[in-house]
């Protein structure tokens, strides 16, 4: 197995008749990317068929090793261009994707939005619009594919891409590129064709290279406080560096009281003198000086963070029980843990309609996605979820238990 | 209104049931017989293994009708193994002909056909050799063998539910061999799955007809058979305490499905084929090749080994084809020669002895004496049935005629169970295909 | 961050966590590779000093060099090592060799378990299991269902959260924590390879057979092998990973479903 090179994650939404493992298969061929194994296997195929047909095949295979479900397959689906590297995140189904995004067990940093130009916006189109635009997605492209239906017409592509930017505008999404493709003949996708001269944008793999990376590890520090130890008469404290780095004699603000506070040293097992640690890391460091130190508090490496005690962020809630306005929960945000009240939705989304309501609700229900303003307790610190995600990103509980996971934009 | 409840638990032997029901390791069980309900032994297929068995329950027919007569086959004009699924089967099941989706035909839908009035919903849980799981009206989740749990589904709205509880089609026998204890644990935690998707289907679908069957019991026997009535066995209590939870999930649905329909619906548990303990493996195809009817060669997969010369071969677990020029690209059996060589077979077949000078083989069927219908050229054209302890295996690999395995339990065919109303009785003793029937006479009155 | 790197970071955070939480736990350490796995990662978590137990549940029918093992790495890494035996039942005979091994495995690990925990109050317990180990672990939890949530248990969050749903294995009353779920068995061995751990030399092989797992001697049967050192024992899982993924998808269906008759004695 290769040590990892960082790899842009994206993801690939759309309709599922609408291109998508067409698209991937094609991406993984174009770029020379296509495990050995899979090649032969779709050769064969294809070659049986007589068709060119065989870039659904490399989908299929991956769908079949994910549903066995007795291995994980911890082997992800890479592709590459001469810049850098992109992993393709899952994205089953609309609510497994947003789930996983809000909760961080997968985490894009672009998505491909595919619609068949022959066909145009359809139910699940919509649904997974609206998912990149409660998330917050800066980074879209949108692929009218299967251009070759609609006779790579030039008209209908710019009707087509009114249409659409005008319906992902009302979700808060502003696509930075709107291709025309066509993943099955591989038109526009690594290659600009001859069939779509009229076309002066750039191909898929252009477009991804345009795309910036999160890069949290170059962001500002975070590091929240997740326990004290006392060892050897000093008090360690514990966590996990979410964004940044951390050097040794470093100062920082102790947040949320704001007080200055320097890096006496750095410690992890059997290892002395660690001068720096980075992004994921969990750590123990020493302050100088004795200073008052909690779970909660956070090690920040400047003030660019957000502190309140009302913060608007973007929920789905997950708890069968609907949610009646002004019910008390708990705010739990890296190891932030504070008491809240939800004091007002801005709106709710219908999944029935595939609209954001704008009618002043007093319930959540069930797998609703809804803009809220969150009303805490005391104050505390968060970033917006597309600039460092763990500190965008929170958990609503009731009764210790989950009920609802959100993000600040 | 017509509601029937059939629980299907793979390979329960009837005197092994009885055994539990009178020493009070399944009071439930005992309870429901006294409550208009009779306990009956009956015959599993011939050959007496699950896809055949089952397969001969669903569509109420035998192998010459529904052509399934093993796991393996040989393809047509060939020597390629291959392993039939549902697609294979040439007779529709009695979810098919009830929710009149059936697109075959078979003696038994000819019969009943115009007499169902109209559509019926099936819920049609874990049933074995239903994979991949064909289009129907109601529900359906495949039973082993399925690998892919997606296409085990129809329709595929089902999928989500299954997914999010980590159903699991079946155990995991190969782990058997590592680590038994482990292996037995696991058999309880997939029962608990198995259950809670079972109590999950039952309480959330409509449906007219539920059929849910028990496959761990089949796992179970496999590996721990010997513990099955053995104090002193290390997993005996582990057995009975299996068969204790079965008792209570038995009576969990009974009790649910009465209270429902007022004791009105028709009810009915059954197994495929019964279980004893193995005392020796049986190599039909070392003894053929011993008695000078088989000869394989040592370059090929499987048959492909078979030679010329070769004047028969056995498929699992004791089926034997004669190697007739008409049938077999390098056949050369004649036709006229096919009578005297299966007596002759016949006689050689009934000399195999055991340790003891035992009988190996009890009943020796010629095709035509057991398969009737359009699929009876492809069946065997011997089937062997053992004597309770030695278990016919089919392996073209053995260099021994007899030999042991980890296998404790072995597949038996006279000794299967049905449950059913005490109205219902029979003449002779029944054949598992015999059954369906008269659950197609319930919804056809 | 390099891979075991960030499977490593995942793990301390978790028991870190789940310190915090409960306060009074211990780690259940059964000296097989993955629990020894749990306890190093235990130890960096807590930089050499642990403030919990570390609980052995001795059967008294583990193999010799399982004992051997354990009173050595209690001993170098400065262990509160407790060992739960159910004397009274050992005493009174009870074994897997003699009577049912439900009982067996009842007493002697289980109902020992059980008595470790009501003697020191213990309101969590660490333990090694990993995701790929079995179909039925595919979903498992970092912390188990009943009381408290953390985020990063939400990847987790499948309907059982609010379901009955209990297994047999989860009787005891107390959380049961996970932290290295997400390491494979191969992470497992690439990492051991690299933190240079000590392991039960049962692992590798010995006369053409080695131990895929280890527990009480009744139980446990060795595997064909002649992996002797850890590299081997990789390639080996490696190759048969690889034999199980290429080929074409029907030919696939093919082969699982004889593995799959094979094992039941079929073919």
């Amino acid at each position: 197995m290769d040590q990892e090179e960082h790899a842009l994650p994206i993801v690939i939404v759309g309709h599922v008749d609408h291109g998508k493992s067409t698209l991937i298969g094609r991406l993984l061929y174009d770029t020379d990317c296509l495990p050995p194994d899979k090649y032969s296997e779709i050769q064969k195929s294809s070659e049986m068929l007589g068709r060119e047909v065989e870039f659904a095949f490399v989908m299929d295979c991956f769908e079949e090793e994910r549903s066995r479900g007795i291995t994980i397959d911890t082997t992800q689906t890479f592709f590459k261009t001469p810049k850098r590297r992109y992993v393709i995140i899952d994205a089953p189904g609309h609510k497994e994707f947003l789930k996983n995004m809000i909760t961080g067990s997968s985490q894009a940093e672009a998505a491909l939005l595919i619609i068949d130009a022959f066909e145009g916006i359809q139910d699940q189109t919509r649904r997974h619009a609206y998912i990149l635009g409660m998330l917050g997605f800066k980074q879209v492209c949108v692929l009218l594919n299967k251009i070759d239906l609609v006779e790579y017409s030039q008209d209908k592509f710019i009707q087509l891409k009114v249409e659409v930017t005008d319906f992902l505008n009302q979700l808060n999404i502003h696509p930075t590129f709107i291709l025309p493709i066509s993943a099955i003949h591989g038109d526009n996708v690594a290659k600009p064709s001859e069939k779509i001269s009229w076309f002066d944008g750039p191909t898929v793999l252009q477009a991804l290279d345009t795309f910036y990376e999160l890069k949290v590890e170059e962001k500002p520090l975070r590091f929240p406080i997740q326990d004290i130890y006392q060892m050897d008469g000093k008090k360690i404290l514990v966590g996990r560096i979410e964004s940044g780095h951390l050097a040794k004699g470093e100062s920082l603000f102790l947040l949320p009281e704001k007080k200055k506070v320097v890096v006496k040293s750095i410690k992890k097992f059997l290892e002395k003198d660690v001068p720096t640690v980075h992004f994921e890391e969990s750590v123990g460091i020493c302050l100088k000086g004795r200073q008052k130190v909690r779970r909660g508090q956070i090690l920040s490496g400047d003030l660019s963070f957000m502190i309140s005690d009302r913060i608007n962020a973007n929920i789905f809630w997950m708890d069968p029980i609907p949610y009646q306005m002004g019910g008390p929960l708990l705010f739990r945000c890296v190891t932030q843990e504070v008491p809240c009240r939800i004091e007002k939705i801005h709106k709710k989304f219908d999944p029935a309609s595939m609209e954001w309501v704008k009618e002043d609700a007093s319930s959540i229900l069930g797998a609703e996605v809804a803009d809220i303003l969150i009303h805490l307790e005391s104050q505390v610190i968060v970033d917006p979820f597309n600039d460092i995600p763990e500190m965008g990103r929170f958990v609503l509980e009731k009764g210790r238990r989950p009920v609802a996971g959100g993000i600040i934009l | 209104m017509k509601k029937a409840f059939i629980i299907g638990i793979d390979g329960v032997p009837h005197s092994l049931l009885s055994t539990y029901i009178e020493n009070g390791i399944m009071p439930n069980l005992k309870k429901i017989l006294s409550q208009g309900l009779a306990l009956h032994q009956i015959n599993a297929s011939i050959p007496d293994i699950s896809s055949v068995s089952w397969t001969s329950f669903n569509t109420g027919v035998n192998p010459g009708e529904h052509g399934i007569y093993g796991f393996t086959d040989l393809k047509p004009d060939s020597y390629s193994l291959y392993f039939p699924n549902s697609k294979d089967i040439d007779a529709p099941t009695f979810w098919e002909i009830l929710g009149k989706t059936d697109q075959k035909t078979s003696t038994l839908v000819q019969k009943y056909h115009k007499k169902i009035s109209h559509p019926y919903r099936s819920t049609i849980f874990n049933v074995p050799h239903t994979y991949p799981a064909l289009p129907m009206n109601g529900i359906l989740v495949s039973g082993f063998v399925a690998i892919d749990l997606k296409k085990a589904i129809f329709p595929e709205s089902a999928y989500t539910y299954l997914n999010s509880i980590n159903y699991l089609i079946d155990v995991e026998a190969e782990k058997a061999k590592e680590d038994k204890m482990v292996f037995m644990k696991s058999l309880f935690e997939c029962f608990e799955i198995r259950k809670k998707a079972i109590s999950h289907f039952f309480k959330e679908e409509s449906w007219d007809l539920f059929f849910a069957c028990i496959t761990e019991t089949d796992r179970l026997h496999h590996f721990f058979f010997d513990a099955s009535n053995d104090k002193e066995n290390p997993y005996h209590e582990f057995f009975i305490r299996f068969y204790m939870e079965l008792d209570k999930f038995i009576k969990i649905l009974y009790e649910r499905f009465v209270q429902r329909y007022s004791g009105k619906g028709f009810f009915m548990v059954l197994s495929d084929h019964g279980f004893a303990p193995v005392k020796k493996e049986v190599y039909i195809n070392r003894f053929l090749e011993e008695k000078g009817f088989l000869f394989l060669k040592n370059e090929g997969n499987f048959y492909e080994r078979v030679e010329n010369k070769t004047k028969a071969f056995s498929l699992d677990p004791c089926r034997i084809y004669i190697h007739g020029k008409d049938i077999y690209p390098r056949g050369t059996v004649r036709k006229e020669e096919k009578t005297a060589l299966l007596e002759e077979m016949k006689k050689i077949l009934r000399g195999l002895k055991g340790e003891n000078g035992d009988e190996v083989i009890d009943k020796i069927f010629e095709k035509e004496e057991i398969y009737h219908g359009p699929h009876t050229r492809m069946a065997p054209d011997l089937v062997c049935l053992p004597k309770d302890g030695y278990d016919l295996k089919g392996s073209l690999e053995k260099k021994e005629i007899f030999g042991y395995n980890i296998f404790k339990g072995m597949h038996t065919w006279h000794d299967a169970f049905c449950i059913i109303p005490e109205n219902i009785s029979f003449s002779q003793k029944p054949s598992i295909d015999n059954l369906t029937e008269y659950m197609i006479q319930y919804y056809s009155q | 961050m390099d891979h075991l790197t960030r499977l490593e970071n995942k793990s301390i955070y978790i028991i870190r966590e789940a310190y915090y939480q409960f306060k009074n736990i211990a780690m259940l350490w059964s000296v097989g590779k993955d629990s020894t796995t749990l306890l190093w990662l235990c130890r960096k978590a807590f930089f050499g000093h642990l403030p919990f137990p570390i609980i052995h549940i001795d059967t008294s029918y583990k193999f010799l060099e399982m004992y051997q093992f354990r009173d050595e790495r209690a001993k170098e890494w400065n262990l509160n090592l407790l060992i739960a035996k159910n004397e009274e039942k050992l005493k009174g005979g009870m074994g897997p060799g003699q009577g049912s091994k439900l009982d067996c495995c009842n007493e002697l690990k289980t109902n020992a378990l059980k008595s470790v925990i009501k003697k020191y109050h213990l309101k969590a317990i660490l333990l090694g299991i990993r995701r790929d180990e079995h179909g039925i672990r595919a979903k498992e939890r970092y912390f188990s269902p009943r009381d408290s949530q953390f985020k990063w248990d939400y990847e987790n969050q499948p309907a059982e959260l609010w379901d009955q749903y209990q297994s047999m294995v989860e009787e005891e009353e107390h959380f049961r924590i996970h932290p290295i779920l997400h390491f494979t068995e191969f992470d497992i061995w690439n990492y051991v390879k690299r933190e240079e751990l000590p392991i039960v030399p049962l692992y590798f092989s010995k006369n053409g057979k080695r131990f895929r797992s280890i527990g009480c001697v009744p139980c446990c049967s060795p595997i064909d092998s002649n992996a002797q050192t850890i590299d081997e024992i990789v390639e080996e899982i490696r190759i048969s990973k690889t034999s199980e993924r290429s080929g074409r998808a029907q030919d696939k269906e093919n082969i699982y479903t004889m593995q799959k008759l094979r094992a039941l004695g079929y073919m």
